[in-house]
């Protein structure tokens, strides 16, 4: 059936090939790159078209002509070699390469160089959806462009590689985790197109895609109000487990979490808020408010019996300001307790689903039954966002990366993971525990104290960059704020002081 | 050494003991040292493996009738279609890693190199029988571990394990790589061993510029096999390394760098491309000529085109790596380096045409595969030109148009040119002649499945349907049952093939000593050759030259070719 629908289907699809045909095959352009990418396709159809024809026509006379018959056994006589005519059928495509050469890089050149003036918009790819921020901090799912405005596009993965491919745009880039990939676009005309992962990245690829909406600058501005402002709709605020149900899908939470029970990558959202979780270590936790937070903030620290650590990192989306982030945080949490039987006071956030309602009774009469173990790090204070990404920014632009993971298993170095609060045994025999002032130690005078079994081979060079002036301490504060937020042994000893 | 002589040969084959019928236990073929039985077994895995990498590509093209995927599709939900895609992924990652490397890569210096080489130089065999033994059991062995992964749970990656995927995935990687790791020592023995024997074992008065180019052609390329394929092995050694030890080399959340994967990756399978193309342009440098009754046009530049692309073919890798965040300035060398690359692979489609001019020309099966070869590598080297240009590469790459060129080169280049050498040696290899009528049917039917097949995947590649979809948007669907009835007429001629060559191997037409009348060594000795592959050693004088015709007449009494009384070519002597 499902051969006999599509074949029905496939008349107006008919149509929109003979169109297709008429403009060379490629895609109707809506960029500045578009009108130069179709050029040279144009010069490298005709003389394709010339060469391949020139060849399958010689060969074809050829056989005719020259077939072997009873009365026509040999081959006439003619030269088996001709130096000056070799010599002119290579150079002859020598030259035509060089021409293709020499166009396709200049175009190249116009896409790698992005104007200063660009609207900057971050992209955010993950296993299988894109994720679209603008500058006033709204999220969206799908791609607005405003049209005639050049856009600079910053991209990250959070897993593994992904392709951002706009045909109609003439735009592709590889997004490639741990690096952060930009690509600039003008786009010209209005219109709704297509992005589609082009590399590879596992079951969902061919599901990967999102609509791109190019649209005129008043309308791009409405898009970009609806999508920042999804607090309110038709002036009445929307209940925070509404808009969960909105994130849920804008952060592609449901590449991996059904809704309905049914099997996923991660454990199902139904029934799950309130209820008991069985611990890859053999725990059991119950699903309480201050379980699921973590769970979205640090999805490695508790994990799910059966489920693998592979959830992308959401930090910097549901962690910070508390009228924005924290607040989408609250929403999502909303958005599960709706959908559990067992949810209850313990498991819903303390913000009232409805703004400006009075808290919801729990209907188990208050009996909240909070089991979990709460580690030191969830009695502490909530981190300084800006410190903690401003300490990863420095983890990879320093390269710290190059010998501590963050995951905890080990490089050259110690990883950072779990490190804070920790005791580290040291090569001089003594034990001391990861404090502020150890943390700082080791960075600035690496060579001073070592952890067994690591060599004193980090380099000295980072005293200069980290010590000194505030500046310097600030960065270096950064960092230790970011080894910080990698451990659940945290407290206000291993926390850089206040700012002095 | 008269005519007559040969016509004994002929007359006496049927009693004479040859190398397939002198001894006829099954270990004297598992464990024989005799080039041309190791080249049999390697035909005979090789096209196995063909069948089934081919019956994979079916499911593939069975899958994309539909926009939603025909056999693997989800019952409502988008984690049942994901459950569901991962199937299709499997499938196209198997048709990828066994088509790759364990038949294009292997197949023609494995089956043809073997059977033929050492025929062409006279000799009695390559350099080391036992080292080509262990490499052929290698490649058996290496096959056989890949099957078992896919037994155990089938590696959804892609043929070119891109990480980090590739360490995240639950399939069993290391396993595959472990495999494709054998396969890359097979590969590397099979070439030392020709290295050797072309220089060693060239008989008397051939010299370099003597030698059929077939074999200017398995050089070259042995060469690449030698110098790229350990890099292949340390690359995937590494891959190992990092998902057992969890040591980070490829992988970002280690610390490590998944660009550096792709630069080794390429570094080897870019040169690897030209391994699996080199010697089916050998190839159809041996055809043409013959089936042209004419010498072969411009032998010196065909020699030097075949060492150029051998060597600048290392340095072109990158053009892989466009998209990927690489600098701006290697984008621009690679791409040049691209262009290159291009120029001696046109000249030899140049010399070809030159070589038909005022010809003699005979439409037989394997020419007719060596004109589909000119007229499909004509179109996949053009694709890959307008790759190779950085602004084109940018709306093209990953996309179907890619899939197009390079099956255009690999299919429409090299397998057919296989099947060519195939057709070409095959009465030489088992004495037997094909049906010609249903060959040629066949031929001409691949052509056409071929461009079906293919074509519409370069328009629907460049109107932006990216590859490895497992779904799709509904606007791709005309392109796309377009390629599927191409892969089944594909998979219909196919079909007649094999009946028409397994009715040869019962049934078949005796084959005379020279059916086709070519000039080279091959053709001198009795159909299938003796063991010691001569009975008498050839001696060639100074004047030898392979692609000289003027000395050959057909006979019609025994519908081959024998050598004229005033005959300057090759003879033999009595031990």
């Amino acid at each position: 059936m499902n051969l006999l629908n599509s074949i029905h289907a496939l008349s107006p699809s008919l149509q929109s090939l003979s169109r297709i045909a008429g403009d060379w095959w490629l895609p109707k352009g809506a960029s500045t790159f578009s009108p130069e990418v179709r050029f040279l396709w144009i010069l490298f159809f005709v003389i394709t078209i010339f060469f391949t024809a020139l060849i399958t026509v010689l060969t074809v006379y050829f056989c005719i002509r020259y077939r072997r018959t009873p009365s026509r056994q040999h081959a006439d006589p003619s030269p088996d070699h001709n130096m000056p005519l070799e010599i002119t059928w290579t150079i002859i495509p020598l030259i035509i390469v060089m021409v293709i050469f020499a166009l396709g890089f200049k175009y190249y050149m116009n896409m790698n160089v992005p104007p200063t003036n660009a609207y900057n918009i971050g992209v955010k790819a993950q296993k299988w959806a894109w994720t679209f921020t603008y500058p006033n901090h709204a999220v969206s799912s799908t791609l607005y462009l405003p049209v005639n405005r050049a856009v600079k596009l910053s991209m990250t993965s959070s897993d593994v590689l992904h392709g951002f491919w706009i045909p109609s745009l003439s735009i592709q880039k590889d997004v490639v985790p741990g690096r952060v990939m930009t690509i600039w676009v003008k786009p010209t005309r209005v219109g709704h197109y297509e992005l589609q992962c082009a590399e590879y990245c596992g079951n969902g690829h061919s599901l990967m895609r999102s609509p791109v909406i190019v649209a005129a600058p008043e309308e791009f501005n409405e898009y970009l109000k609806a999508a920042a402002n999804i607090w309110v709709k038709n002036g009445k605020a929307v209940p925070l487990s509404e808009v969960g149900e909105d994130l849920y899908s804008t952060y592609g939470c449901n590449g991996c979490h059904t809704v309905d029970g049914s099997a996923g990558t991660g454990p199902t959202w139904k029934d799950l808020a309130g209820s008991q979780v069985l611990l890859a270590n053999g725990q059991t936790v119950t699903a309480d408010y201050a379980y699921l937070k973590q769970a979205i903030l640090y999805p490695g620290r508790k994990l799910v019996k059966n489920y693998g650590n592979i959830m992308p990192d959401f930090y910097n989306d549901f962690a910070g300001p508390a009228h924005t982030r924290q607040r989408r945080l609250n929403a999502m949490i909303w958005y599960i307790n709706t959908l559990s039987a067992h949810a209850n006071a313990a498991s819903r956030p303390k913000v009232p689903n409805i703004p400006g309602a009075a808290p919801q009774a729990s209907p188990a009469g208050g009996q909240g039954t909070t089991t979990t173990k709460t580690s030191a790090a969830a009695n502490s204070p909530p981190l300084p966002a800006a410190m903690v990404a401003m300490g990863k920014k420095l983890y990879f632009s320093m390269g710290c990366n190059s010998c501590h993971t963050v995951n905890g298993t080990h490089l050259v170095g110690p990883s950072w993971k779990n490190l804070a609060g920790y005791p580290q045994a040291l090569t001089n025999g003594k034990t001391e525990i990861a404090n502020y002032g150890f943390l700082r130690d080791m960075i600035i005078n690496p060579d001073q104290l070592i952890v067994k079994t690591y060599s004193p081979i980090m380099p000295a060079m980072y005293a200069a960059q980290l010590a000194g002036g505030a500046k310097q301490t600030k960065k270096l504060d950064a960092i230790i704020w970011y080894i910080n937020s990698l451990s659940d042994r945290r407290s206000a000893a291993t926390e850089p002081p206040a700012a002095k | 050494m008269t005519t007559m002589s040969i016509r004994e040969a002929d007359l006496a084959v049927g009693k004479k003991k040859n190398y397939l019928n002198q001894t006829n236990t099954i270990w004297s073929w598992l464990f024989t040292l005799d080039h041309k039985r190791i080249g049999l077994m390697y035909l005979t895995a090789g096209l196995t493996l063909f069948f089934i990498g081919g019956m994979l590509a079916e499911v593939v093209r069975t899958q994309l009738l539909v926009p939603t995927g025909l056999i693997f599709h989800g019952t409502g939900t988008i984690q049942s279609s994901y459950t569901a895609y991962k199937h299709y992924n499997q499938v196209f990652t198997l048709h990828g890693i066994i088509m790759v490397f364990m038949v294009l890569v292997p197949m023609i210096p494995g089956a043809l190199g073997n059977f033929a080489l050492p025929l062409m130089l006279g000799a009695k065999d390559v350099a080391f029988p036992r080292l080509n033994l262990f490499s052929f059991w290698l490649y058996i062995f290496g096959a056989l571990l890949a099957i078992a992964s896919t037994i155990m749970g089938a590696v959804d990656t892609g043929w070119t394990f891109y990480t980090p995927y590739s360490i995240d995935t639950s399939t069993y990687v290391v396993l595959m790589v472990s495999g494709i790791f054998l396969l890359g020592f097979s590969s590397i023995f099979t070439g030392l061993n020709f290295i050797v024997t072309i220089h060693k074992l060239r008989p008397h008065g051939m010299t370099w510029f003597r030698m059929p180019l077939f074999l200017w052609a398995t050089y070259a390329t042995a060469v690449i096999q030698v110098a790229a394929t350990p890099v292949l092995g340390v690359t995937l050694l590494l891959l190992i390394v990092e998902r057992v030890m969890g040591i980070g080399i490829f992988n970002p959340a280690l610390g490590g760098n998944p660009v550096l994967f792709q630069h080794f990756f390429w570094f080897y399978s870019h040169p690897a491309v030209y391994i699996m193309i080199l010697p089916a342009m050998g190839i159809i440098s041996e055809i043409v000529p013959t089936f042209s009754r004419k010498h072969i046009f411009g032998y010196e530049f065909i020699a030097f085109s075949s060492l150029a692309i051998a060597l600048i073919g290392f340095m072109v890798w990158g053009h892989h790596l466009f998209v990927n965040g690489q600098s701006a300035e290697l984008d621009a060398i690679f791409s040049f380096l691209t262009f290159l690359v291009a120029v001696p692979s046109a000249v030899k489609v140049w010399n070809w045409l030159a070589t038909m001019y005022k010809g003699a020309i005979q439409l037989d099966t394997p020419m007719l595969y060596a004109l589909s070869f000119i007229i499909l590598f004509t179109i996949g080297g053009f694709t890959g030109v307008v790759l190779g240009a950085l602004a084109e590469d940018v709306v093209l790459h990953d996309t179907y148009f890619v899939v197009g060129h390079f099956h255009y080169v690999m299919f429409g280049g090299t397998i057919i040119a296989l099947l060519g050498g195939i057709h070409y040696w095959w009465p030489k290899m088992f004495g037997k002649m094909y049906n010609e009528f249903w060959a040629r049917i066949a031929c001409v039917m691949l052509f056409v499945g071929v461009n079906l097949t293919f074509f519409p995947q370069l328009m629907v590649g460049a109107y932006g349907m990216p590859r490895r979809y497992a779904s799709y948007l509904p606007k791709y669907q005309p392109y796309m049952v377009a390629s599927t009835i191409g892969a089944y007429i594909q998979l219909v001629a196919f079909l007649i093939m094999a009946a028409y060559l397994l009715h040869s191997l019962f049934r078949g037409k005796k084959a005379p000593v020279n059916p086709w009348g070519s000039g080279s060594l091959e053709w001198t000795t009795s159909s299938p050759p003796p063991t010691d592959n001569f009975d008498t050693i050839p001696v060639i004088g100074d004047h030898y030259d392979p692609y000289d015709y003027s000395h050959l007449q057909f006979d019609p009494a025994i519908g081959g070719y024998v050598q004229t009384e005033e005959h300057v070519g090759p003879h033999h002597v009595d031990h």
